[in-house]
């Protein structure tokens, strides 16, 4: 039937892309579930999407979204308590989890295929019928209380100061709070609010599943049909986000008794994934702050070359929890971004410095653009980089979701970042460069234990001059002299106790 | 969310969680393993993996803070790990991070007590781009006086962002009282006031490489969509020619513990009150039952489908989590109890309900099923977490650098397999003596 075995083998390929490709696109049937088979994989990965998060927080309830979501995926269901749902999770090695963002909310687990029918009674009891007990809402609603007094405020002065920052650029808009809550709002939570807000929202038009690894194909329709068993009601309108641009450089300090400095500013962005500008952006970003990667500019001007602190980084799309992932997370996709910097803790004698450092950087970027050689550096590490975004079947579904969310058709934003590395070029980079990012107004919060040192330092834009206690190159020392008095000028500097902060 | 915090916490103690294989007779393990020790002691372990692509190319260094036994040199180890990406004559760190930057590889490195591995994950087509600048970083590492003294500002840095976090704070603690001699008595970051003192020690580096980096202390390790012979062939290439002299560290014995000892650690920062309880163990030994089974009766008495888990996690709410395991480690090391408190005033009475759990099994047998339930968990554990090239090297990162070899993976499933509900008395009975133990109790200024 066929001349060579070549072409035997070219139509088994082009059948298995097909199959493929009518598994991964919407059916013509109204089927929505998501879907992502991989032939060998003796697992199958679950995702529930329900299109709420904490910006559907009611007002004085704020970490509300996130209380649901602890209690659906760390709370009994009407079949089985918390004790027995453990019990049962626990010979399989499975376990289900709950991700609130700002705008989405996600229940993600994954099976060994031979335990698939247990696994899969256990995962769906969760989201179509939880109990809301006294008990597990008592236990949950503590945890969630001391993460915010407790853990947020003082075991890391870094994700502290990035969400200090988050909070004050999305000052009156829904994005504002924390994905935890407040401590006022927490406090006034009720259970009956609890299960208000899930008969509010984990509705049927909210969800949508998606299923990854080598499941059998009856599972699509049953967990897809799961979606029934949920109550119709009113889908959630489109929200929107606008937050008001700073006037100028406004710094917020954070008191803290006996802190280093640890360092975060930014603004919002109005360019989001899908889009081409968002890709022609992204280069230029990863060149000056790869995340955790020595190969940004940021990490070479204040780590590599002065050993001031472990590593300075940048950002155009949200990236909670950065001290804990090596790669950008998924299922926090949001509408609106903003464009940000982390400057990693410091001696608090080297704070104004490393701010004034980056800053210059930032505005050098802008306003000279990259050259041939950085842009076709970066371009070539992103072209094989991005791989390691997706690594594990889990991670592709999420990405996937996200493409929804964005509205990115076709084969999705992974596939379109790596044709984008190919087309995308220097000027455009730098067109976006000026399009989308601009220094003269942002936010700059800093966590520190000199709050009084540092405010009028900054007040005054006195000149920060660093002493190493060591030899330096003097090109290192002739770039410091431009540094330490590079003008950052400061419209206002407000202190705010740490005792203070998520209080409301 | 409960969830998402207590994940925070786990990846905040600084200790490394057992998860032991169980492996049925006709080889449950789905990648192949090929091994080889080139003549000059370099031990090569290859598993082929065809599933996602990548290449996982990890270098594993034999050394960590167990070899720090001179005076104030605590730290350097791990300081010593950031060195190795400042480059050699033939690859200058720029020159070196640019080829890295230009083939997209994502590389880390990160060192514990009784290792320091060195990772990259790549595209296939990088695998001898890459075997060159790793084989010649590991056997040419060359670096200038100021560099060196930069960098051990970047280790001061990575120092104070850690030195926030509670977890961080009570096992430098712990670990320091529970050890009087043994250089597992500090952390792989080191004590601050040896931290400090880094930028002098240039000449010592030197001597550190020249001492841990050789061919007989290291384990090559490389993972994903490899023709093992094509591989290796390369590999006799670029590293046959390293030169043996490795010098073995003069590791002081630690006496045996014979009281308990109780410490309390004080926090600056707001927290929830911490109990770590330090029992002393044995080395590491998949040969030996009881190391094993004690392995296992940690996840029984701790672990979150636990008597005791459901008791004050979830039915009193007096804790957050509770967990426990037994460490992997060269040397004996410790059994480590770690839990959080909600209510500052039930510290003791925590304390109290750990021993009395702890009574239970040195009294009487675990039940059988409980027992096959914990099997079977770890060998779906196991077998999910084998799902990209990295992880797998991840899994076994451990247990090649603890014993040497890659044997230890079907010697430890062997004896696992065979341990029964008396075992796990015994162990009980031989570790969890309170003679042995360091209790230490953080408390936040509130």
């Amino acid at each position: 039937m066929f001349p060579t075995k070549q072409a035997y083998w070219v139509v088994v390929v082009l059948i298995l892309i097909l199959i493929f490709v009518s598994c991964i696109l919407p059916r013509s049937d109204d089927s929505r579930a998501i879907l992502l088979p991989v032939l060998d994989d003796p697992t199958v990965s679950f995702t529930i999407w329900f299109q709420v998060g904490s910006q559907n927080d009611p007002s004085g309830k704020e970490g509300l979204a996130a209380l649901t979501g602890s209690l659906i995926s760390s709370g009994a269901t009407e079949v089985n308590d918390y004790k027995e749902i453990l019990e049962k999770l626990y010979p399989l090695a499975s376990e289900y989890s709950v991700h609130v963002d700002k705008e989405m909310t996600t229940l993600n687990g994954r099976s060994h295929i031979e335990n698939l029918q247990e696994y899969f009674a256990l995962l769906t009891d969760a989201y179509l019928r939880p109990d809301f007990n006294e008990g597990d809402f008592k236990r949950l609603k503590n945890d969630q209380l001391n993460y915010l007094e407790k853990t947020l405020r003082y075991a890391s002065d870094e994700e502290l100061c990035k969400e200090v920052l988050s909070e004050i650029i999305f000052t009156g808009t829904p994005y504002r709070h924390p994905v935890q809550g407040t401590v006022a709002g927490l406090q006034s939570i009720t259970l009956d609010d609890v299960r208000s807000f899930y008969e509010r929202f984990y509705i049927r038009g909210n969800a949508r599943v998606a299923l990854g690894g080598g499941y059998p194909s009856w599972l699509v329709e049953r967990f897809e049909k799961t979606l029934e068993d949920l109550p119709s009601g009113q889908v959630n309108e489109e929200s929107t986000v606008k937050p008001t641009q700073a006037e100028g450089r406004s710094v917020v300090l954070v008191q803290k008794d006996n802190a280093d400095a640890s360092i975060s500013f930014g603004f919002p962005i109005s360019v989001r994934r899908g889009e081409r500008d968002f890709y022609a952006l992204w280069i230029a970003n990863s060149w000056l702050g790869e995340h955790r990667n020595s190969s940004g500019r940021l990490y070479n001007l204040i780590r590599g070359e002065r050993g001031m602190n472990y590593g300075n980084y940048s950002y155009i799309e949200a990236f909670p929890q950065g001290g804990s992932r090596f790669m950008p997370p998924v299922n926090v996709a949001r509408k609106q971004q903003m464009f940000q910097v982390w400057i990693r803790t410091l001696p608090n004698s080297q704070a104004q410095f490393a701010l004034r450092a980056a800053v210059r950087q930032l505005v050098e970027l802008i306003e000279k653009g990259m050259n041939a050689t950085e842009f076709e550096l970066t371009r070539d590490f992103l072209s094989k980089y991005y791989l390691h975004f997706a690594e594990t079947t889990q991670m592709r579904l999420g990405y996937a979701v996200d493409d929804v969310f964005y509205g990115i058709s076709g084969e999705g934003h992974l596939a379109r970042f790596s044709e984008m590395m190919n087309s995308i070029s220097l000027d455009e980079v730098n067109r976006a460069l000026k399009k989308y990012l601009q220094h003269e107004n942002m936010t700059i919060t800093i966590i520190t234990g000199e709050v009084k040192l540092l405010a009028e330092a900054l007040r005054e834009d006195l000149p920060s001059p660093v002493k190493y206690g060591i030899p330096k190159p003097v090109d290192v020392l002739e770039e410091d002299k431009l540094i330490e008095t590079y003008p950052l000028k400061v419209r206002s500097v407000r202190i705010v106790p740490v005792e203070e902060i998520f209080e409301n | 969310m409960k969830k998402k915090v207590q994940r925070l916490l786990i990846v905040a103690l600084t200790v490394i969680l057992i998860t032991i294989p169980i492996i049925s007779s006709d080889g449950i393990f789905p990648y192949a393993i090929q091994t080889e020790t080139l003549d000059n002691g370099l031990e090569v372990v290859l598993v082929s993996m065809n599933s996602g692509g990548l290449i996982a190319y990890w270098s594993i260094a034999r050394v960590g803070s167990r070899d720090e036994y001179e005076e104030n040199r605590t730290g350097f180890a791990h300081f010593f790990e950031h060195m190795m990406f400042r480059g050699t004559v033939a690859y200058p760190a720029d020159v070196y991070n640019a080829i890295t930057t230009s083939i997209g590889a994502s590389t880390n490195a990160f060192t514990t007590d009784d290792l320091t591995a060195y990772h990259l994950s790549i595209s296939p087509q990088d695998l001898e781009v890459v075997m060159e600048i790793e084989s010649d970083r590991f056997q040419n590492l060359s670096y200038p006086e100021e560099m060196f003294q930069t960098e051990a500002g970047a280790v001061y840095g990575e120092y104070r962002k850690n030195r926030m976090n509670p977890f961080f704070v009570v096992a430098e603690a712990v670990y320091r009282e529970a050890f009087s001699k043994h250089t597992y008595g500090h952390t792989a970051m080191g004590y601050e006031e040896d931290i400090k003192e880094m930028p002098k020690l240039f000449d010592y580096s030197k001597s550190f490489f020249e001492r841990h980096y050789r061919p007989e202390n290291t384990i090559l390790l490389i993972v994903g969509p490899i023709d093992p012979k094509t591989t290796m062939r390369m590999i006799r290439n670029y590293y046959g020619e390293w030169e043996v002299g490795y010098k073995p560290p003069d590791i002081p014995r630690e006496p045996p513990q014979t009281a308990e000892r109780r410490i309390e650690v004080p926090y600056q920062g707001k927290s929830l009150p911490i109990v770590w309880i330090s029992y002393k163990a044995d080395a590491f030994n998949p040969e030996d039952r009881y190391y094993v089974a004690n392995s296992l009766l940690c996840e029984m008495a701790f672990g979150r489908a636990s008597e005791i888990y459901k008791k004050l996690v979830l039915e009193e709410q007096v804790i957050e989590f509770i967990q426990a395991r037994q460490n992997t480690n060269r040397d004996p090391g410790l059994i480590d109890i770690v839990t959080r408190i909600k209510d500052p005033a039930k510290v003791e009475y925590v304390i109290s309900e750990i021993d009395r759990v702890i009574a239970e099994f040195k009294s009487k047998t675990p039940e059988t099923g409980r027992l096959q339930e914990l099997k079977s968990r770890l060998k779906y554990n196991f077998l999910m977490g084998l799902n990209t090239p990295s992880n797998v090297a991840r899994s076994l990162v451990r247990w090649l650098a603890v014993s040497g070899t890659h044997q230890v993976v079907n010697v430890l499933h062997e004896t696992a397999e065979k341990i029964t509900p008396e075992d796990v008395l015994s162990a009980a009975r031989k570790y969890l003596v309170s003679q042995k133990r360091t209790v230490a109790v953080l408390k936040g200024a509130n």
